[in-house]
């Protein structure tokens, strides 16, 4: 897992350019300039938004003021979600900056949790550890920890510091050699069409017969509406939590395979998966070329499919970051056609 | 006499949880001697046959409680709302109303306990609050959660620290200990709607102390009705006593059965939550079921 440190770093520090803008309806006292403001995508909206909120406090009256929340196109957004998840879900198809209204007044209580205090924060963070952990190691790992450990965790995300957290997260992230994995994956597969928020079952990364579980596994299990027979099927793999979509970024234009050469750029954090039927199954693990055409996609995006043919446990790049972030938040993975 | 419920041995609240902590070298772990071996997990079909044991006990009562499937996965939960009242003036004081005569009786026994000052009849303003629990079940603890949410009559949520506030006398020292360990705002998995939550982290503790080792009968108990009048009290739900006739794998109990169940249940939990921080709780429940509180 540490060899592979800089996908790690990757995953943490993507970012998504977004702009706030004060809701039209707020009572100023003068005119409230939008903010911009690079959101960490492993984070959480009320975490990381101080400087919106004191930005648009400065314009208005403080009997005006009551509990910040935002909202996407008429959608509130729920803070206990990572930012990245957000975006994914909600805003993914549209053009950067991200546009996020604010508001300070009619809290939609029926839509969003309270959020008066970073104890609140914290408390869902590690609330979200914690049963990640329950699920992987039966909650022993997270239950060895001294506070002090889980305090770190906690600190290492508020302050950005990726060292200080993955000194305590490695461990979350370890399981007996004599294990061939964790006892069950943590997962959470997001959809924004439905009432419930997210589908999360048990599931094991080895079958009975031994053999190792794969992603194709687990989507074919918890979420077959997705796994059609026929067709293509697209997924957006959306998880801060796997390398290659914030690393390696691939889409596909006019039926080429490109690859996002714009390192130096704010990256849309898009991950692009196609599963193609009947290749799925003898995928060699292979990194794609550009250029090849969607035809033999099998090839071209054997990357991808090597992500979804791949042993969810095994001790590799893309399966440990992908569930790297398990132990924190659950991947999510959004279900597009 | 009920065992475990004779004067001899007198009724402590246990050492606090930092008593505890020091005992286990600062360890977030509780151990629990007094635990069976096996680990007792609480699957979800087990789960819905226990639930549907419940809601059959529950409308023979009038209860209140039904179940409720959801459209997409097939999966459920159990729902009851009922109403209650309570006095601006002592926020702990809930006075429950509802048609069940068991608990009637139940609560004129608790308000006799009470303090004068309470009891004087100075409830000025009296509000009623609609209350809405859930059970749910949870895959990755694999035990049962409690969600619930209160609002006025005008359709005002409660506040976290109103629901934390409304926490009967019994347990506000375990929920002081570790507020945001115990009750906080939540999504519930199947509305997708902000609910509170009592935190399941340590349910299988104190489950499986009851329901393994030298009690292995206890497997036979119905887990719905044993997990939730512990837990229940907490937030102001109560289990009336007759659920504790209820034996899943009997069809129609006889007379001994009955009592055997019904003394049991309470002076069993007695003994064995002598070692967990939940001690305070049950004692405090139990106290309320048999109205010596």
């Amino acid at each position: 897992m540490t060899d592979d440190k800089d996908v790690l770093r990757d995953v943490w520090f993507g970012r998504i350019p977004t702009c706030f803008t004060l809701y039209q309806d707020e009572i100023t006292e003068r005119e409230a300039e939008p903010y911009y403001l690079l959101l960490p995508r492993i984070s959480y909206l009320t975490l990381v938004t101080d400087k919106v909120k004191k930005h648009f406090q400065k314009v208005m009256r403080q009997e005006e003021v009551s509990e910040i929340w935002f909202e996407y196109e008429g959608t509130p957004l729920k803070w206990h979600y990572p930012i990245g998840l957000l975006f994914d879900l909600h805003a993914s198809n549209t053009a950067l900056p991200w546009s996020i209204t604010v508001h300070f007044k009619n809290f939609p209580e029926k839509d969003l949790l309270h959020c008066h205090s970073k104890d609140v924060i914290e408390a869902h963070f590690m609330a979200c550890i914690k049963e990640a952990d329950a699920l992987k190691h039966k909650s022993q790992v997270i239950n060895e920890m001294q506070k002090k450990d889980h305090k770190q965790l906690w600190m290492g995300l508020q302050n950005d510091k990726f060292e200080q957290f993955w000194a305590i997260n490695r461990k979350l992230m370890e399981y007996p050699p004599e294990d061939n994995g964790f006892r069950y994956i943590p997962f959470r597969i997001y959809q924004a069409t439905t009432e419930r928020p997210f589908i999360q079952k048990l599931f094991r990364p080895i079958a009975s017969g031994g053999q190792l579980h794969t992603l194709g596994d687990l989507l074919k299990d918890v979420c077959p509406s997705a796994v059609a027979p026929e067709g293509d099927l697209r997924f957006f793999m959306h998880c801060t939590h796997v390398a290659m979509c914030s690393h390696r970024i691939y889409h596909l234009d006019k039926g080429q395979v490109k690859r996002d050469k714009k390192e130096g750029e704010i990256k849309s954090q898009r991950g692009v998966m196609w599963l193609v039927p009947g290749h799925t199954e003898n995928i060699q693990p292979e990194v794609p070329t550009e250029g090849k055409d969607n035809s033999s996609c099998c090839s071209v995006l054997s990357y991808h499919l090597w992500l979804q043919r791949m042993p969810i446990c095994k001790r590799d790049t893309f399966a440990n970051t992908f569930f790297g972030f398990a132990n924190t938040f659950f991947g999510w993975i959004k279900v597009v056609s | 006499m009920l065992e475990g419920t004779s004067g001899d041995h007198p009724v402590q609240p246990q050492p606090r949880q930092g008593h505890l902590e020091q005992m286990t070298q600062g360890r977030v772990q509780i151990p629990c001697s007094m635990a069976g071996e096996e680990d007792f997990v609480l699957e979800e079909k087990r789960f819905k046959q226990h639930c549907e044991e419940f809601v059959k006990h529950s409308q023979q009562i009038g209860d209140g409680w039904e179940w409720r499937t959801s459209k997409d996965l097939g999966d459920g939960y159990l729902s009851k709302t009922h109403f209650q009242v309570r006095n601006r003036h002592i926020a702990q004081d809930l006075r429950e109303k509802t048609n069940d005569n068991i608990e009637e009786t139940l609560l004129a026994h608790v308000e006799e306990s009470l303090d004068d000052s309470q009891v004087a009849g100075v409830c000025t303003t009296e509000e009623v609050i609609r209350y809405e629990y859930h059970v749910l079940y949870s895959s990755s603890y694999q035990v049962p959660v409690l969600y619930f949410r209160a609002c006025f009559l005008d359709g005002r949520p409660l506040t976290l620290e109103e629901i934390w506030g409304s926490v009967h006398a019994c347990y506000q020292d375990r929920l002081q200990e570790g507020p945001w360990d115990t009750i906080t705002q939540q999504e519930h998995p199947i509305l997708g709607q902000p609910f509170f939550v009592l935190h399941p982290c340590r349910t299988n503790e104190f489950i499986s102390t009851v329901l393994t080792g030298p009690w292995k009968h206890n497997r036979h108990k119905n887990y719905i009705i044993l997990w939730l009048s512990t837990v229940g009290p907490v937030v102001g739900l109560s289990v009336p006593l007759s659920y504790a006739k209820v034996a899943p794998e009997q069809n129609s109990s006889t007379d001994s059965a009955e009592s055997s169940s019904a003394s049991s249940l309470p002076g069993l939990t007695f003994q064995y939550f002598a070692y967990l921080p939940y001690f305070a709780m049950r004692i405090c429940a139990e106290r309320e079921v048999l109205g010596h509180c």
